[in-house]
């Protein structure tokens, strides 16, 4: 019977360590843990470390946006909307709002930004009392202190990565993709001038029709054309398409 | 109006010279409770005089033997104070350094995370005093009360130095296990009377567990006394301060008297009555609010103690190698510091199992208790007799 009760236990106490090797185990920890701080963090008192460039909460510089929509196109949620609101002169423009309680914090919006006014901010603090809350007006966007890296640019995956020896870039489209024109679909509505937001096209008359009508057609000038696709979007015939020109 | 000064009402005389005094010895908390006796009395005294002089009342209070009857009632509650403040300690100790030992930071509310113990004092104490309706109210209420009141009891019988002591009897280590052995009683009854099954089981099972440490231990206790020759605990430990501390001849009988106040404290690795993760709280489980609080007290009061009767028995109490019980500096409260701090360093040797064993299972601690602890008890006794009659000590 007693064997049998014994038969339980490992065969050679001493060699197992039996109670003594737990008893160590803890000793051990609690002489490396007295000596150093604890591994918990005080979380509202004590803040944790963040990395360069954290994606947080969205910002918007308000007077750097054009209010292209691009951000609203690309956001993988749909949480970003645009707005009119009143600018500094008191003229109404379109600015994008983010309802916050379905922003992913991905940074698309930022990385897909053309004229940087989208950036990512290191703001992660978003608790509120109602949804209603958690929508952020374009003046509530703004962030302070924002630096160059929060912009995100689009040929730049990581601004770590390139610290780090990997300088390989990705081609930025805003760099090679601009809209051209198909000419014979195009009947002359002046849409996609009215709905540049970089006023990058401009409608030019060439010749009279059958009927002695002036004959419109858009002209683009690449170098102010941001590539948003608005007037792409916007053509009633489909006459402008995408493509690589430059 | 005749105007007597204060001083005549307040006068310091020694305390040795009242012949009502019921030491023998000179007595530290007895000394302090004379003395603010001697000024509030004096006081009171003194006031009641200017209005009314000549009074009665004025001067039995400041009479001989009320100064004594008063400076008493304020030794006892210098007695229990101290021994609160040390529970406390104790609690406020546990928690930082099993934070500590599991990597994390224990609590953090004032003076270094003190104050919530204060904190949950006061929390339990503004809890509704709830009764269940099937209990027997009589056992249920007066069981917690008597577990409380005797584990505060034992508290303030253990003698912090050879002037901090309440009794100095022939008998004290005998008195103090015997009121220390009587709680395990009360929580057997107390499960019965809660009508709950977990508290049943948690009753049968400190049953269980104090018929399996009780024997080792107090076998120890024999031998020590055995060592020493008597049971008086100043004698035990003025024994060890000439010889040796008894840790040394008797190492086997330490980690068995360990293990054996480990379970009379009911912590952890023998905690099987109030087993929170298989029996709810075990017996605790009907008690809520301030009782269950109180009972936690009791807890801590009766693992201070289990400290303490290691320190007396083993550490060689309030004395230390060269220096004795450093009487030369009276005026200095060295003895009752150095048996404190053995006090905190025991108890901390008990978080350190708490925190390092798993919960034995029912049958295991009547094997432990009945095959292993009791045999090396008895090893131990023979070694003592051993080195008794070989003239060693």
């Amino acid at each position: 019977m007693a064997m049998k009760y014994l038969d339980k236990y490992p065969k050679n106490l001493a060699k197992s360590g039996w109670v003594l090797k737990p008893l160590v185990t803890v000793l051990r920890l609690f002489a490396k843990t007295a000596t150093r701080k604890p591994v918990t963090v005080l979380y509202p008192y004590e803040k944790e470390w963040i990395p360069d460039n954290y994606r947080g909460r969205p910002g918007l510089r308000f007077d750097k946006c054009v209010g292209c929509g691009m951000c609203v196109r690309m956001c993988p949620t749909a949480c970003i909307k645009l707005v009119e609101v009143a600018d500094d002169d008191g003229k109404m423009v379109m600015r994008p709002q983010v309802n916050l309680g379905r922003c992913a914090m991905c940074g698309y919006c930022a990385e897909y930004c053309p004229v940087d006014a989208m950036t990512v901010t290191p703001e992660y603090e978003l608790a509120e009392y109602t949804r209603f809350d958690l929508i952020y007006g374009p003046r509530r966007l703004h962030y302070e202190g924002t630096t160059e890296g929060m912009e995100v640019k689009l040929e730049v995956t990581l601004p770590s990565d390139i610290e780090n020896g990997n300088p390989e870039r990705r081609v930025s489209l805003f760099d090679l993709d601009r809209p051209e024109l198909i000419d014979n679909k195009c009947i002359g509505c002046k849409k996609c001038a009215k709905v540049c937001p970089v006023d990058a096209i401009e409608m030019v008359e060439k010749g009279v029709n059958d009927k002695g009508r002036p004959i419109l057609r858009p002209i683009i000038d690449n170098g102010k054309c941001i590539s948003c696709k608005n007037c792409v979007l916007d053509c009633p015939k489909d006459a402008l398409v995408i493509k690589e020109v430059l | 109006m005749q105007y007597s000064s204060i001083h005549e009402w307040i006068t310091f005389t020694d305390l040795m010279s009242n012949p009502y005094v019921p030491f023998d010895t000179y007595n530290l908390p007895f000394d302090i409770g004379y003395r603010l006796w001697e000024i509030l009395g004096g006081l009171i005294a003194w006031l009641v005089n200017l209005i009314w002089p000549g009074n009665p009342i004025s001067i039995w209070l400041v009479d001989e033997q009320v100064l004594v009857l008063f400076g008493l009632i304020l030794f006892m509650v210098i007695i229990f104070l101290v021994a609160f403040v040390v529970c406390l300690l104790v609690l406020w100790m546990e928690r930082k350094v099993m934070g500590r030992m599991m990597d994390r930071r224990g609590t953090m509310i004032g003076l270094k995370g003190f104050m919530q113990c204060v904190g949950d004092g006061f929390k339990t104490f503004m809890k509704e005093n709830t009764i269940p309706t099937k209990v027997d109210k009589m056992t249920y209420i007066w069981c917690v009360s008597l577990i409380v009141g005797l584990s505060c009891l034992v508290a303030c019988m253990i003698p912090l130095s050879y002037r901090w002591y309440v009794v100095d009897y022939d008998s004290g280590l005998l008195i103090i296990m015997a009121f220390f052995a009587l709680a395990p009683f009360l929580i057997l009854v107390s499960g019965w009377a809660q009508n709950n099954k977990y508290s049943l089981i948690g009753g049968m099972r400190a049953a269980e567990l104090m018929i399996s440490y009780e024997v080792p231990m107090l076998i120890i206790i024999a031998t020590v006394s055995l060592m020493a020759g008597s049971f008086n605990i100043g004698d035990i430990i003025y024994f060890q301060n000439e010889h040796l501390w008894n840790i040394v001849p008797m190492c086997i009988g330490a980690v068995v008297f360990f293990a054996c106040a480990v379970a009379e404290a009911e912590r952890v690795p023998f905690d099987i009555a109030e087993a929170e993760a298989e029996l709810v709280e075990g017996w605790q489980t009907e008690y809520a609010g301030m009782k269950w609080g109180l009972i936690m007290l009791g807890d801590y009061l009766r693992g201070t103690v289990s400290c303490g009767m290691f320190t007396i028995l083993f550490l060689g109490g309030w004395t230390l190698p060269f220096i004795g019980d450093a009487s030369q500096w009276a005026y200095l409260p060295i003895p009752e510091l150095v048996f404190l701090l053995k006090n905190f360093l025991v108890f901390f040797f008990m978080i350190l199992t708490r925190c390092a064993l798993a919960r034995v299972r029912t049958d295991q601690i009547l094997n432990i208790g009945w095959k292993v602890f009791m045999p090396l008890a008895v090893v131990n006794l023979m070694i003592v007799v051993l080195l008794k009659d070989g003239g060693v000590f």
